[in-house]
């Protein structure tokens, strides 16, 4: 990047008008972001408060009475439910492995799409398009035509494999819900590390040839650590849209067999659904909304490092 | 002096490293690509199927492709793709309605602390939905919203309004200042600017954001399974519904899952680069 | 160190578009700095980039050290090029960008930071900055890092694509002798692109013009100034350029300004040969000397420059109108407006063939 080495930078938008000059100017400011920042209060966090009060009370739907405070005892049979402890371990367990295992595949593809080749456009967008079928319908397509043990697809191109007729869903659930997992986010990986790549200056690897490195030195020196911005936007960026995957768990295995599959999101959505416990949903779900709260400010910290390459605003 | 080009050509050695290597990768490529494709081309064959020849052993790939299968799904998808849309469209609008002014706030002249703003915005997103289920159909039932179209647009309004937001002052970061400062010599005050200086230059970004609010929405089950039942359920409803308790169904399924995915599919393979801007937030460019 | 040829040198970007290097003949001495000048376009930076290995050829060979390298790779070429935008590794120090090269050849840690620490005591880069990254450097010192990464490998070959390009005018000249300089120590053979005239006459042992991918003339700063051998060259070299205008031909000479210009012999049969009734006259402003009243040249100041040191008059010559700009003294120059007269000496004029743009005879 050319800089040039003139007197101090021109002033940005913002200071052009000195911040706040007056108290009118300061409201004017405000009100464009009222509505939306009203809106968001009001929707996301009343809800959030209503289940912090539903947490302390003892309600279930199908009991006439309606609710009754009952203190912490929703509370103590979330920390000692073994079922709560389970579908948080196995969310961890999906959203970590699909998430790692989903960007290395994704470097994989980027390099491989970073290279010119004959129809280099039309194996990209092959290798989006899991990410933009509806998650029901590739939970669906996956169950049955893929995976069934009698007619699926995987089963007939597994046989020279030695493999005969796997009920995938029955003895390796867990496994089959991460695989759609990274079926379907493996393409947001490559795309993430793909624009990396394609924005390495492309000077400075002409500056490694003449230097002497081959492909795997540069690889190794120059490109892994320009792309690592974008590998950490990436894992971070998975990692909150996968820790809340609930469709291929609904409608894969509906949580089973057993709770071999159930999750977080899908244990709450049993707790009131199945179990019609309001409160008890509720202190899960407050007990997740903490977890969450804390997991997201280490990654919202990061988010700020790794934002900082777009450079903050005025 | 012009010179004859006779065309001087590498050892004879380099030049196959170089095309075998290239001709290597892209092979490889090709055979991932289509790999990694199979299941989708799987859906769309399996669509097209008579449901006989859906549940075969071993699975056909030569059969007279029908279009009942199809027809079935359209004559049944009515009022499913009736409500997906509504609820797409309304709740796309009133994002950008809600989004842009906040995004201006965030970028264009910004409020004090609006690394604060863009934060508690982005917060939002990280808290599961899912841990307010209960609660949020209490509310729903006792302000009657239960069943009702407009709750899938409330709650998808916000779903997508902090995304929208962080995208839309992207794009708005990228107006050059000096544009604004000379609509504002020009006697252009903020509002003016907006429309004549901003919007315009913004305008595709706003497609793209539209764009991944559309496809977030579209492809929402969570709280349309939990929310609705039958006067507001939308299409990932109608794709459950057609997997019924006993009898064939496999290419009934694949069918409405093709319906269904169709439009996203199409819109992501026409936007691509639209895309990644969107779902990175607008971190990547 | 090691001469370098480039013969009958081609590069072609496009079936049907001419190329953007056409048959370029070069030969450039051992330890000679040689400087490639050319508008944009000429083909300058692609040549370069030919010798660099960066670019494939089309046409001809190039030779380092009397080998051909035509097929040769970048790195096997024992080439080190500094690049317009510096192009340094970010994600490294300065210390590792000047030692990567080095690191590359498996060079002991120990004998690249002594060769880094030497580099940087050349270019005056402080200890403490070999512990940055490039972006926390000003555009001049990483100019500076860029050369140290060229000279740390001590290669048979500098390249420099416009290095200077970058930087504030005072800086640039700063940087240019320092780099002249260092050339001259060093001894290593250098291949320097610019598009500015001034960096090409100054810099280089020789210079070689280009323009539209072909060669103009490659000569010494002096040699292409005093004997531009076509109206390009004669137009490009020389700041302010040389004063060029058709004019017609006489028995004589040439008409300008209300007088006819003699011109030699052999350049009037040179023009009757070629059936000419017009030619291109060209005159440096310097060469336009002020004479009060006495002059044959005649015309009207329109405007005036004033430099300090001397004003540069933009006149309207007599008869014809054409415009050309003489240099003048500083201290009392004639006011716009005013009526002057010039004298030229006849070894001051050139003369070009208008069609051609092929110098006369001369």
């Amino acid at each position: 990047m050319a800089v040039v080495e003139t007197g101090a930078a021109p002033p940005s938008v913002a200071e052009v008008r000195p911040r706040g000059a007056t108290r009118r100017e300061a409201w004017q400011r405000r009100l464009p972001l009222l509505p939306a920042l009203i809106y968001t209060i009001v929707v996301t966090q009343v809800p959030f408060l209503v289940t912090l009060w539903y947490s302390f009370q003892n309600y279930f739907f199908d009991t006439p009475g309606g609710a009754h405070w009952t203190g912490v005892s929703n509370y103590k049979q979330v920390f000692t439910s073994a079922a709560f402890r389970g579908a948080l371990w196995r969310s961890v367990i999906m959203t970590v492995t699909a998430v790692l295992v989903a960007m290395i595949l994704g470097v994989a593809f980027a390099l491989l799409l970073d290279r010119k080749f004959i129809g280099r456009s039309i194996v990209r967008t092959l290798v989006i398009t899991p990410f933009l079928v509806m998650p029901a319908a590739a939970a669906l397509v996956w169950a049955g035509p893929m995976l069934d043990p009698n007619f699926g697809l995987l089963n007939y191109l597994l046989q020279p494999f030695g493999v005969h007729h796997v009920a995938w869903l029955s003895t390796h659930a867990l496994g089959s819900v991460i695989v759609v997992m990274i079926w379907q986010w493996t393409p947001f990986m490559t795309l993430i590390v793909l624009a990396g790549l394609q924005g390495q200056p492309a000077d400075v690897l002409e500056a490694a040839k003449v230097d002497g490195a081959g492909r795997l030195a540069t690889f190794r020196e120059l490109t892994f650590p320009f792309l690592r911005p974008y590998i950490e936007l990436g894992i971070l960026l998975g990692s909150i849209y996968l820790i809340n995957v609930f469709d291929a768990v609904r409608l894969m295995t509906n949580g089973g067999p057993g709770t071999a599959t159930t999750n977080l999101p899908f244990y709450l959505y049993e707790q009131v659904n199945n179990a019609f416990d309001v409160g008890g949903a509720a202190a899960a779900g407050v007990v997740t909304v903490v977890l969450t709260i804390i997991v997201a400010t280490f990654a919202l910290r990061m988010f700020a490092r790794v934002f900082q390459f777009e450079g903050a605003g005025s | 002096m012009t010179a004859v080009h006779a065309r001087t050509r590498p050892p004879g050695a380099q030049r196959f490293r170089e095309m075998s290597g290239n001709v290597g990768w892209g092979l490889i490529a090709w055979v991932l690509g289509i790999a990694f494709f199979l299941p989708v081309l799987w859906m769309v064959i399996t669509a097209f199927k008579p449901e006989s020849a859906a549940e075969t052993w071993p699975p056909k790939f030569t059969f007279s492709p029908t279009l009942a299968e199809f027809r079935l799904v359209f004559s049944g998808w009515g009022p499913y793709v009736t409500h997906s849309v509504i609820a797409t469209v309304v709740s796309t609008l009133l994002v950008l309605l809600l989004g842009v002014p906040a995004a201006y706030a965030l970028a264009i002249h910004p409020v004090k602390r609006w690394q604060d703003g863009l934060f508690f915005f982005i917060s939002t997103k990280m808290l599961p939905i899912v841990a307010a289920i209960g609660p949020l159909y209490v509310i729903a039932l006792k302000t009657h919203l239960l069943d009702n179209i407009w709750l899938l647009i409330i709650l998808y309004t916000a779903m997508n309004l902090p995304l929208a937001i962080w995208l839309i002052r992207s794009f708005m970061l990228e107006v050059p200042g000096e544009m604004l400062e000379a609509a504002e010599l020009d006697g252009a005050g903020r509002i003016r600017q907006m429309g004549e200086v901003i919007m315009p230059v913004i305008s595709p970004g706003l497609v793209s954001t539209a764009l991944i609010c559309v496809i977030f929405a579209w492809n929402e089950l969570f709280l349309a399974l939990n929310l609705t039942t039958t006067n507001a359920a939308t299409l990932p409803m109608f794709l459950i519904s057609s997997v019924p308790q006993e009898g064939l169904y496999i290419a009934h399924l694949s069918a409405a899952a093709t319906v269904a995915s169709v439009p996203v599919i199409i819109v992501g393979w026409v936007a691509q680069r639209s895309l990644v801007r969107g779902l990175s937030m607008g971190a990547i460019k | 160190m090691a001469e370098v040829k480039y013969v009958q040198a081609s590069r072609v970007y496009a079936k049907d578009a001419p190329p953007a290097v056409d048959a370029l003949d070069l030969d450039i001495k051992d330890g000679e700095f040689m400087v490639l000048v050319g508008p944009s376009g000429s083909g300058k930076t692609t040549a370069l980039r030919m010798l660099a290995g960066l670019e494939p050829l089309d046409g001809g060979r190039i030779e380092i050290g009397e080998k051909d390298v035509t097929w040769v790779p970048p790195k096997d070429r024992d080439i080190a090029m500094v690049f317009q935008n510096y192009a340094l590794y970010p994600n490294k120090t300065v210390a590792e960008n000047m030692g990567f090269a080095l690191k590359m050849q498996h060079v002991h840690k120990d004998e690249r930071a002594r060769r880094v620490q030497e580099a940087a005591r050349l270019l005056d880069l402080d200890d403490q900055l070999l512990g940055r990254k490039p972006k926390a450097l000003s555009g001049g010192q990483r100019q500076r890092v860029a050369m140290g990464r060229a000279i740390v490998r001590e290669p048979r070959v500098f390249l420099m694509d416009e290095p200077l390009s970058n930087l504030d005018a005072k800086l640039r000249v700063q940087t240019r002798a320092q780099i002249a300089e260092l050339q001259r120590r060093l001894g290593i053979t250098t291949v320097y692109v610019t598009h500015d005239q001034v960096e090409a006459m100054t810099m280089g042992n020789r210079v070689a013009v280009l323009a539209g991918g072909k060669l103009q003339q490659c000569d010494t700063p002096r040699q292409l100034y005093d004997n531009p051998v076509n109206q390009f060259v004669a137009g490009f070299i020389g700041s302010p350029a040389m004063n060029l205008q058709t004019v017609p031909l006489t028995e004589e000479g040439a008409r300008l300004g209300g007088t006819v210009i003699p011109l030699p012999t052999a350049v009037r049969t040179a023009a009757s040969q070629a059936g000419l009734r017009e030619l291109v006259l060209g005159i440096r402003p310097e060469h336009m000397h002020l004479a009060d009243g006495s002059g044959q040249i005649k015309g009207e100041v329109m405007l005036v420059e004033e430099l300090g040191a001397d004003a540069l008059l933009h006149v309207r010559l007599a008869e014809s109108g054409n415009q050309v700009v003489a240099r003048a003294e500083g201290r009392k120059p004639p006011a716009p407006g005013q009526d002057v007269t010039f004298r030229v000496q006849p070894d001051d004029v050139f003369a070009f063939n208008p069609a051609t743009g092929a110098r006369l005879a001369g």
